[in-house]
């Protein structure tokens, strides 16, 4: 196993890492050496298969110093945008308390290892009342195949703060075999209003782990859109608490499978308070073999009264052999809410097919208008123009 | 499958004949599982020795299995602290004043007759129907209609149930049919021939005596090509049972063009832990429907399922679940499409209230060359009261072309405008909430027979009053 307690050091020791997060990799190392691979016993694992991964073969970490930090050309005073690394080492009264208390290092052994030996990444520190307008755009590169790239980005919004960010995972060849995870954090304080979006365009042979948490205080907003377009495995996570009453979390993603590729989700809508709203919609389009799993669950506390989640999984299956798993899932401890979830599998409508075709467009050209008019709704929704524009332009390239 | 019993004395000696018999000649149950217990059920009953090789094996199955992680707490079942098998004259011994007052209330209000009631809380052995249930045989058996108990129809049809016991569910299924393939005893056993329709829908209620209501039932339905059968289980007026397990085990063959229907009311005393596996086979252009009621227990786990094997079977599961103090019902449905243009449809109502918790839990699976089939899931979650927890969990595998599946679940309480509406007209509070609870389980009160529609509906009242459990 070559992803050892000496790489681990050495990242440490090499980037002079304060003490407690030395530690801190000490002891999500000791859980990744502990904790079992995930088995098909596991619920959450039953429909995904990792025995194919040995993250050993990957264990060569690539660009330790982090990402390309595309700043908005003037930033407001207080404001914090540095890599982790270097926020740990100057503001550790900031990310010592927050840094993997969302995510936790020990949940599975891709969490650990992920917190043991996370190399790039973001911190963004937005004081109390402080606004950005441009969007901050976090990009991490892969430059070659058979290594890790591990960035973890960790967002706090103090008490007003507006402002949106955007993660690009960036592989320079399509083609690439890696292991990849990109992990985020957020705290959303209170009346904050945070945008986020997470672009995963890693190459087609590539395992890709991604855990987001959003804790929300009260009267936060957040926006947080993803779309999973690379890696030949992905299981992304996306989890928000509300935990401030009038908090409202929006979580939508797209994704588009295709060839061998399988992609994993599995979300979490925590009403822990009352007069707090959630609304989740994952729309995908599976062409080819791939195969995608949606398991998605609303859980309402106890005293979580007049709280509204909605949750929806829609597929659009393109092809014969493409499969799609859908599970959502509802746990409601309290009866003044309004709690509503639907999924769907289906193939293209026939009908839609079929007056297309009746005005003469070629069956090619019909489906990609399907596709672009099945995701549009959602497309909508991604909190700020750049990204918007960025995911169009993808989408359209892939769908040809 | 012809048998031909072996006899080879010496070999299995012991194992078959080196039981011990008690001096005076009476069957002392004893409680536990263990090998000896289960041999020594298997010889009460005259079983031919492949049925008792069957328990054993399921016994070896059942302690291997884990006990399932997910679902209902199921970890306070004592396994060797309950009697696997009781004769008629054991379970007699419950006099009418024994009852707990809530259950005796509760026949009063429901006006279920005296003989009923007695019959029901297991008091008294005989009920009115027997005659009921004659007239109806001799009708039943001119049509070449098989409906007996599942022990009499091992001794009479022996060749029939050995073509399809453990067919459908065989023991290794999950730990529960193992359990009960160890320990059955009662249940019902139908047998339809082609092109026959029953008319009257055949309930258990019909040809119970005090060995019914077991605690491992064992029902087994097989509806031959082109034939019908609606087949009601249960009760609408709670049944009070002593034992705290009950593990059932149904299963259904629905042939070529043939249609089955099986009702359940199940209302056992809130001590009891019920844990059913129930699974239809249906073949081609075949139609299999669950009706499915939960009202007591203290657990229920049960879903109906419906595998549908050839080309046009359809599946139908429509399911209600209402879950008071101290309850928790885990009830569903599972759909497994194996053929193109199969078509299901599951349909859930469960209502929480006094702190209950009602989980639908469902699987849709639809395998690689099932195309073109169709599957829709509702689900709808009352909860009366913010103490109450109603959970969702469906699985949805989509594994063919083609294929349209859809689910959709709400959770909502009693809404303020309708409780306003009905209260505006004149209509007290506690009155306004139950109207709005019937109308809420209206679909699955209209798909019941008149008599038990009618008790539901009251049921339901009482269960709205807090009076009952």
């Amino acid at each position: 196993m070559p992803f050892t307690l000496e790489t681990m050091e050495e990242i440490a020791s090499l980037h002079g890492e304060p003490a407690w997060l030395r530690k801190r990799r000490r002891s999500s190392f000791d859980a990744f050496e502990r904790l079992p691979a995930p088995s098909r016993i596991d619920e959450e694992w039953r429909r995904t298969d990792v025995s194919g991964f040995d993250p050993g073969q990957y264990s060569k970490l690539e660009h330790l110093d982090g990402q390309k930090l595309v700043l908005p050309s003037t930033l407001p005073p207080g404001v914090i945008l540095k890599p982790l690394r270097q926020a740990a080492q100057d503001h550790p009264d900031l990310v010592e308390p927050r840094l993997f208390s969302l995510v936790h290092a020990d949940r599975d052994r891709f969490t650990a290892l992920h917190a043991a030996f996370f190399t790039g990444g973001t911190f963004l520190y937005v004081p109390d009342g402080v606004v950005i307008e441009q969007p901050v755009i976090g990009q991490h590169f892969s430059h070659e195949g058979g290594t890790s790239v591990l960035p973890h980005t960790l967002i706090v919004a103090g008490k007003g703060a507006r402002f949106n960010y955007l993660d690009e995972y960036i592989a320079e060849d399509g083609n690439e075999i890696g292991y990849r995870s990109g992990s985020t954090e957020i705290f959303a304080g209170e009346g904050s209003q945070v945008g986020y979006v997470a672009v995963q365009k890693w190459g087609r042979n590539a395992w890709h782990f991604a855990d987001q948490r959003a804790e929300l205080q009260k009267d936060a907003s957040l926006r947080l859109f993803n779309v999973t377009l690379g890696a030949r495995f992905s299981k992304t996570r996306v989890e928000a608490t509300l935990q401030g009453q009038g908090a409202d979390a929006e979580l939508k993603a797209i994704y588009f499978a295709s060839g061998e590729q399988f992609f994993d989700f599995h979300t979490l809508q925590d009403h822990q308070v009352g007069n707090t709203r959630s609304d989740l919609l994952f729309k995908g389009a599976l062409q080819d073999v791939a195969r995608t799993v949606y398991a998605g669950l609303i859980r309402i506390e106890k005293g979580a009264a007049r709280s509204d989640a909605y949750q929806a999984n829609r597929n659009l299956v393109l092809s014969d052999h493409a499969k799609a798993t859908s599970i959502p899932m509802l746990e409601i401890d309290n009866n003044d809410v309004r709690c509503t979830h639907g999924a769907t599998v289906g193939p293209v409508d026939p009908l839609s097919m079929f007056y297309l075709r009746s005005r003469g467009i070629p069956e090619a050209t019909a489906k990609r208008m399907i596709v672009q008019g099945f995701f549009g709704d959602v497309l909508d929704r991604i909190p700020f123009e750049h990204a918007r524009a960025l995911v169009e332009a993808e989408l359209e390239a892939r769908l040809g | 499958m012809a048998t031909v019993p072996k006899v080879d004395v010496g070999t299995d000696y012991k194992e078959k004949y080196g039981f011990f018999v008690p001096e005076d000649y009476v069957f002392k149950a004893k409680r536990g599982l263990n090998p000896e217990i289960v041999k020594e059920i298997s010889w009460m009953k005259k079983e031919p020795e492949w049925m008792t090789k069957m328990r054993l094996r399921s016994l070896e199955i059942f302690r291997k299995k884990p006990m399932p992680k997910w679902g209902a707490d199921l970890s306070v079942i004592d396994f060797e602290n309950i009697f696997y098998y009781l004769k008629a004259s054991d379970k007699q011994s419950t006099s009418w004043e024994d009852l707990p007052p809530d259950i005796k209330k509760t026949y009063d209000r429901l006006g279920v007759p005296e003989a009923e009631r007695k019959f029901l809380a297991g008091v008294s052995a005989q009920y009115e129907s027997e005659v009921v249930y004659h007239s109806l045989q001799k009708e039943l058996t001119a049509k070449g209609v098989i409906f007996t108990d599942t022990d009499s129809a091992l001794r009479d049809h022996p060749e029939l149930f050995k073509e399809y016991f453990g067919t459908v569910i065989p023991p290794a299924d999950n730990k529960f049919s193992a359990l009960n393939t160890a320990v059955w005893s009662g249940g019902s056993f139908i047998y339809v021939p082609k092109g026959v329709r029953v008319d009257v829908p055949l309930q258990a209620y019909f040809r119970i005596n005090a060995e019914n209501m077991g605690q491992f039932e064992r029902t087994l339905i097989i509806c031959d090509e082109g034939s019908f059968v609606h087949y009601i289980e249960g009760c609408t007026a709670p049944i009070y049972s002593t034992d705290s397990l009950h593990s059932a085990v149904v299963e259904i063959i629905v042939k070529k063009n043939a249609r089955c229907r099986y009702t359940t009311i199940q209302n056992w005393s809130t001590n009891v832990f019920n844990l059913v596996t129930k699974r239809a086979m249906a073949y081609a252009d075949a139609t299999m429907e669950w009706v499915d009621g939960n009202l007591g227990s203290q657990i229920t786990m049960k879903y109906p399922s419906v595998y549908l094997m050839e080309p046009g079977a359809k599946g139908d599961v429509l399911s209600v679940a209402f879950a008071g103090k101290g309850q928790h019902q885990d009830a569903g449905g599972k759909m497994i499409h194996v053929a193109p243009n199969t078509t299901s449809t599951i349909t859930s109502k469960s209502i929480s209230k006094a702190g209950g918790r009602t989980s639908y839990r469902g699987h849709i699976k639809i395998y690689p060359g099932a195309t073109n089939s169709k599957s829709f899931v509702k689900c709808d979650a009352l909860l009366l009261d913010d103490e109450s927890r109603s959970d969702t969990y469906p699985y949805n595998d989509v594994d063919a072309e083609n294929v349209t599946l859809g689910h959709e679940a709400t959770v909502s309480k009693v809404s303020d405008e309708q409780l306003f509406y009905l209260m505006s007209r004149g209509i007290t509070r506690s009155e306004a909430e139950t109207m709005i609870v019937n109308g809420f389980i209206e679909p699955f009160t209209k798909e019941l027979p008149l008599e038990y529609a009618v008790e539901l509906n009251r049921l339901i009242q009482l269960e709205m009053e807090g009076s009952v459990g």
